[in-house]
């Protein structure tokens, strides 16, 4: 145990960069911009529909939405708190991508892996270690950002309106957010393991580029689409890419709109924390596809072992 | 139980067609200072590659019982090394470092570790980066000896140091880490620097261990004889390994010829051991 703890904070080190001071400061940026932009909110013209012209700020703002919309208001601001982190989470696919692709790669350029090695660690433990803390740990550290970000806008938004006068606890719909929090961490980690075998791809390249790992990673999984279309004429292996990478949503929710009725921000987030995901469970659990990707992430993971116990 | 640190059977190490290690069978016990010796490329590193597992090989071997090609890891609670190049993560703060190895290494004692780096002026709350060569050395040599292994490889450890930190090096090694329940490889250019702490020698010559011997026995084996004018042709009889002139002298290696009747060829001295290696490699008369 003490172990995996040292190598997890090894790793977490390693990639301070990416892991923490991204999400950190993209949110830091956005929420100067929320700050900033709520304090000087005048009319809200600017939005095409919104055509009152008693709105003067946040406040009033908000006053008008308990009058009119007091059910959609929560989820509303649920909704709003996740926007906040847009940015950050825009990050997130490239500090996964080029975490992945140092994680096995660095080490030898540097040759610090003979450091590594002259310590009691298999091989299997530092390649365990390193995708858990990219694919896991990570994720963790962005939520935690994510989660800070949404209470400190709350907070500020919450002063700002205690001034302009308004429904300050309209602001916090601590139910939703919690939720919220849960059901996307949920959703994320099936995201992950769709997605793991490219994940393992990338750090199965990382243990295998002598150089330039990014071609590696790039420039095989494109020359197969296009050898493909070339000489078969088919696009198998790029929907199979675009399904392990997020397009399997689309069928894990084929269902889910029917009989529903989807009017305002309520019902959709009420089916996103809810309904979508005992379905995008269900709907993994039972596909073939999803296993069998698992099982081709677990081939590139035994091969990224295989390869780091020769390496040096 | 074996009191054998490694056992080697059958050795050996090919790349394609180009044979690294030629197979090769060698013990080394417990409570030993081994020095390998051999030119670039001999096959030296290629050889304690394979003993800490850090590439497969062909042939038998086992290091303090364990297989290294596939427990390593296990391996690494006993055998600790230093390689020939600066291996030292970069990133890595010194007590970051430290941290590490006390989180990985139940063997580590980091009281001891700050005693030894207490007397250098590497700095704690630097990156490995940021210190000079010989800091980095003396780091990695701070972190070994507080490792309570049995046994310690290390692969050039003083390359492109000065000669005053070499010394220190050696000394600190023999007082401080060294004894009967360990044993200490080293393989290194720097000859004379090690010899006098050096208990056996192996000496490597194109992939293949040509000479395996305890130091004190192989330094009374060699004697060079500054033959006294007149008696070359004498000399020349008792088949020196090699003969060369200095200051107008005939000087006669010999190996395992009496003492006395050298002494009566001319003056005697024991061979040190950089020039025993230089007449083992060529001579002919062996």
């Amino acid at each position: 145990m003490n172990t995996y703890i040292a190598l997890v904070k090894r790793e977490v080190l390693d990639g301070k960069n990416g892991y923490i001071r991204v999400p950190l400061i993209l949110s830091a940026l956005t929420l100067a911009m929320v700050f900033l932009s709520s304090v000087g909110v005048g009319e809200l013209n600017l939005v095409s529909d919104i055509d009152h012209h008693e709105v003067k700020n946040i406040g009033d703002a908000l006053n008008l939405a308990q009058q009119e919309e007091a059910a959609d208001l929560p989820a509303g601001i649920t909704a709003g708190y996740w926007v906040i982190s847009l940015l950050m989470w825009a990050a997130f696919p490239f500090v996964i991508f080029f975490s992945l692709l140092s994680a096995l790669y660095e080490e030898r350029r540097d040759r610090s892996i003979l450091f590594w090695k002259s310590m009691p660690v298999d091989d299997w433990q530092e390649v365990a270690a390193k995708l858990f803390t990219i694919v896991l740990v990570t994720p963790v550290i962005f939520f935690a950002v994510a989660i800070a970000a949404q209470l400190v806008t709350a907070l500020l938004l919450s002063i700002v309106v205690l001034f302009q006068g308004g429904p300050v606890l309209e602001l916090w719909p601590l139910g939703l957010m919690i939720s919220g929090w849960f059901s996307m961490f949920g959703h994320y980690i099936l995201w992950a393991l769709w997605a793991l075998p490219i994940l393992a791809w990338v750090l199965f390249v990382s243990a295998y580029a002598s150089r330039l790992p990014i071609m590696w990673a790039l420039i095989t999984p494109l020359a197969v689409i296009i050898a493909e279309g070339m000489f078969l004429d088919t696009h198998v292996f790029a929907s199979w890419l675009g399904r392990q990478l997020g397009g399997w949503q689309e069928w894990a929710f084929h269902d889910l709109g029917r009989g529903l009725d989807i009017d305002g921000p309520r019902d959709a987030l009420n089916m996103v924390f809810g309904a979508a995901q005992w379905e995008a469970l269900k709907f993994s659990l039972t596909s073939m596809r999803f296993w069998t990707g698992l099982v081709v992430a677990g081939g590139f993971v035994y091969g990224a072992i295989e390869l780091r116990k020769r390496g040096t | 139980m074996t009191d054998y640190v490694i056992e080697a059977n059958g050795l050996a190490k090919s790349y394609g067609d180009f044979q690294a290690l030629k197979p090769s069978s060698f013990k080394v016990p417990l409570g030993r200072i081994l020095g390998v010796i051999g030119a670039n490329g001999a096959g030296k590193t290629t050889m304690l590659n394979a003993v800490l597992g850090l590439m497969s090989y062909e042939g038998d071997l086992s290091v303090m019982g364990n297989n290294p090609s596939s427990e390593r890891g296990k391996l690494m609670q006993d055998v600790c090394f230093i390689a020939d190049v600066a291996t030292l993560p970069k990133w890595m703060k010194v007590s970051e470092v430290l941290d590490y190895v006390e989180g990985v290494h139940t063997k580590f004692d980091r009281a001891k570790a700050m005693s030894f780096l207490n007397r250098t002026k590497v700095p704690q709350d630097r990156k490995v980066r940021a210190l000079s060569k010989g800091m980095t050395v003396q780091l990695h040599l701070a972190i070994v000896m507080s490792i309570d292994a049995k046994l310690l490889v290390l692969d050039e450890p003083t390359l492109g140091l000065d000669i005053i930190f070499r010394k220190q090096f050696y000394a600190s090694l023999l007082e401080e880490y060294f004894d009967e329940d360990r044993t200490v490889i080293i393989t290194t250019h720097q000859v004379e620097e090690v010899e006098h702490i050096l208990s056996d020698v192996m000496f490597i010559r194109d992939g293949e261990i040509v000479l395996e011997a305890d130091m004190d026995e192989l330094t009374q084996q060699f004697i060079e004889v500054m033959v006294t004018p007149g008696k070359e042709e004498e000399a020349a009889k008792l088949n020196p390994m090699s003969k060369g002139i200095t200051f107008g002298k005939t000087t006669c290696i010999y190996k395992n010829v009496d003492r006395d009747t050298l002494a009566a060829l001319g003056e005697t001295r024991r061979l040190g051991l950089a020039d025993i290696f230089v007449a083992t490699m060529t001579g002919e008369g062996q």
